[in-house]
């Protein structure tokens, strides 16, 4: 069981650092590659990790029921907000650059309505998977340390897979599909886990 | 703290080295380039570090500063076989303004509009190039993609020269991106671009422009790596025939005058490499590992076949 959940653990960091390079490639061909379009990222990024996990952190206090139901909720928002990216991402970046002429305003908007809300729902699991070693008996200090330890090196595996073998040989509509399906059967398998009766 | 500051003054681009005698070495990390600026003489290089050497990207002799000193910037005269009156001139990429001083001095009445993503390389280009942005030779920092889709005016040559480093942005070398260029050329305007035939990302360059202009010239800069690619919307008159161009006595000026041999730029004119563009890929916004096949080192005697 522990193994399952480090690897669901490792697979989300892959998914959310992953998804900041496919969202550079969607980006590069409505407002060129500047340190401007990088600015936007990164910090769109880092708020959503920043807010994901306070609002996880919110949910994994809640009572039993409240935060199952907290978790789904996160997981669909996901999934959905994956699928609007994949599907029609092009189409809503397309529309926002005709909408607005001015680029960082322009970058707010999809940054913001494109790529905040999967890595923020995305990040909300992390305190989730914290409090799930910790009522395992896992010290609540160690566990923090080991879910965010093992999350980032998924992070890191996540960049390098994405740059240096995904992106040279697949079209970054395919990749977006594919990460949707990840995303779909991993937090599904999160879910499943978190909802497992605490060890006495 | 004492490495943040230096670390600080160093990305604000300070010269850390100088020789005697007015000639200078300076180094700046901008915001987009590791740039060298080397003057010898009356000679002056912009340089890109990248990938552990130096690309030379201009070059300006200042005893006579309308010299085409990088072979390549000659070549891309080739246009004029296919474009022979540039009234309206788009060029994505500035460098050390090599290209621009002939252009100007040869095309008085018309313009030269570039767009250079690099602030820092205009400001080079300025005070250690002497190169003037004037009425006719204006100068836009931004982004070339950007400025292609959001001014919608005509060009008689678009010229695409843009390079970061020694590499290419990949959304600048997308079939997407060619249609936006396409789309502002003038009724017998051409699409000029500066491609590295060192790396697989040549052919895939290749079939990208094909795909999106019906005919295609190249002129390859010889024993340099650059190939001239020109391309046009129309499918006649056709270009591909260089019996069909205009002579080189009706495009030659008296500033050319040994500057620039239009008899030898003419002679740079090679077939496309057809058989070596089967397994290429078409590069698209949704597509486009230019990275990845530039580093997938080519032959280059291939570029020739």
């Amino acid at each position: 069981m522990l193994f399952a959940f480090y690897l669901v653990v490792v697979v989300l960091g892959i998914l959310s650092m992953g998804f900041q390079l496919l969202a550079s490639r969607l980006l590069n061909p409505h407002f060129g590659s500047s340190i401007i379009v990088w600015a936007w990222l990164i910090s769109t990024f880092l708020a959503a990790f920043s807010i994901g996990s306070m609002l996880g952190g919110w949910i994994s206090n809640l009572p039993p029921g409240t935060r199952r139901r907290g978790q789904a909720i996160g997981a669909l928002l996901a999934v959905l907000s994956l699928a609007v990216t994949a599907f029609f991402g092009r189409a809503l970046l397309g529309g926002i650059e005709q909408a607005f002429t001015e680029t960082s305003t322009a970058l707010l908007v999809s940054c913001l309505g494109i790529f905040f809300l999967p890595v923020t729902a995305l990040s909300l699991f992390g305190p989730q998977c914290v409090q799930f070693l910790a009522s395992r008996g896992t010290p609540p200090g160690k566990a923090s340390g080991v879910v965010y330890g093992v999350s980032t090196l998924g992070n890191i595996a996540g960049v390098m897979l994405t740059a240096f073998a995904l992106i040279p040989h697949f079209r970054v509509s395919t990749l977006l599909y594919l990460w949707l399906g990840v995303a779909v059967l991993s937090l599904f398998a999160l879910v499943r886990l978190l909802r497992l009766p605490d060890s006495p | 703290m004492k490495l943040a500051c230096l670390c600080l003054v160093l990305a604000a681009g300070v010269p850390f080295a100088t020789a005697a005698e007015g000639d200078f070495v300076e180094h700046y990390d901008t915001i987009y380039n590791s740039l060298t600026v080397e003057k010898r003489g009356t000679l002056v290089e912009l340089r890109a570090r990248a990938r552990g050497t130096e690309a030379l990207e201009s070059a300006v002799d200042l005893s006579d500063p309308l010299k085409l000193v990088v072979h390549y910037t000659r070549s891309l005269y080739g246009a004029l076989f296919v474009q022979p009156e540039p009234k309206r001139v788009l060029m994505i990429g500035l460098g050390g303004a090599g290209f621009h001083r002939l252009f100007a001095a040869a095309f008085p009445d018309s313009l030269l509009h570039t767009v250079e993503l690099d602030p820092k390389v205009l400001e080079l280009c300025e005070t250690r190039m002497q190169f003037k942005p004037t009425e006719k030779t204006p100068v836009t920092i931004m982004d070339g993609r950007m400025f292609v889709k959001r001014n919608r005016e005509q060009w008689d040559w678009l010229v695409l020269d843009a390079f970061r480093g020694g590499f290419v942005p990949p959304h600048l070398k997308t079939e997407e991106f060619y249609r936006e260029c396409a789309a502002r050329l003038s009724e017998r305007g051409v699409f000029v671009t500066n491609l590295h035939a060192t790396s697989q990302l040549y052919y895939s360059d290749l079939k990208t422009i094909q795909k999106v202009f019906p005919q295609v010239v190249l002129f390859e800069t010889s024993l340099r790596g650059n190939v001239i690619a020109c391309a046009v919307n129309y499918k006649s008159p056709q270009i591909t025939d260089a019996g069909k161009w205009p002579s080189v006595e009706s495009l030659d000026r008296p500033i050319f005058a040994g500057r620039l041999d239009l008899r030898a730029i003419r002679l740079e004119h090679t077939p496309i490499p057809t058989p070596l563009l089967r397994n290429a890929q078409v590069m698209t916004d949704d597509f486009a590992p230019v990275e990845f096949l530039d580093a997938l080192k080519s032959n280059n005697t291939d570029a020739k076949r």
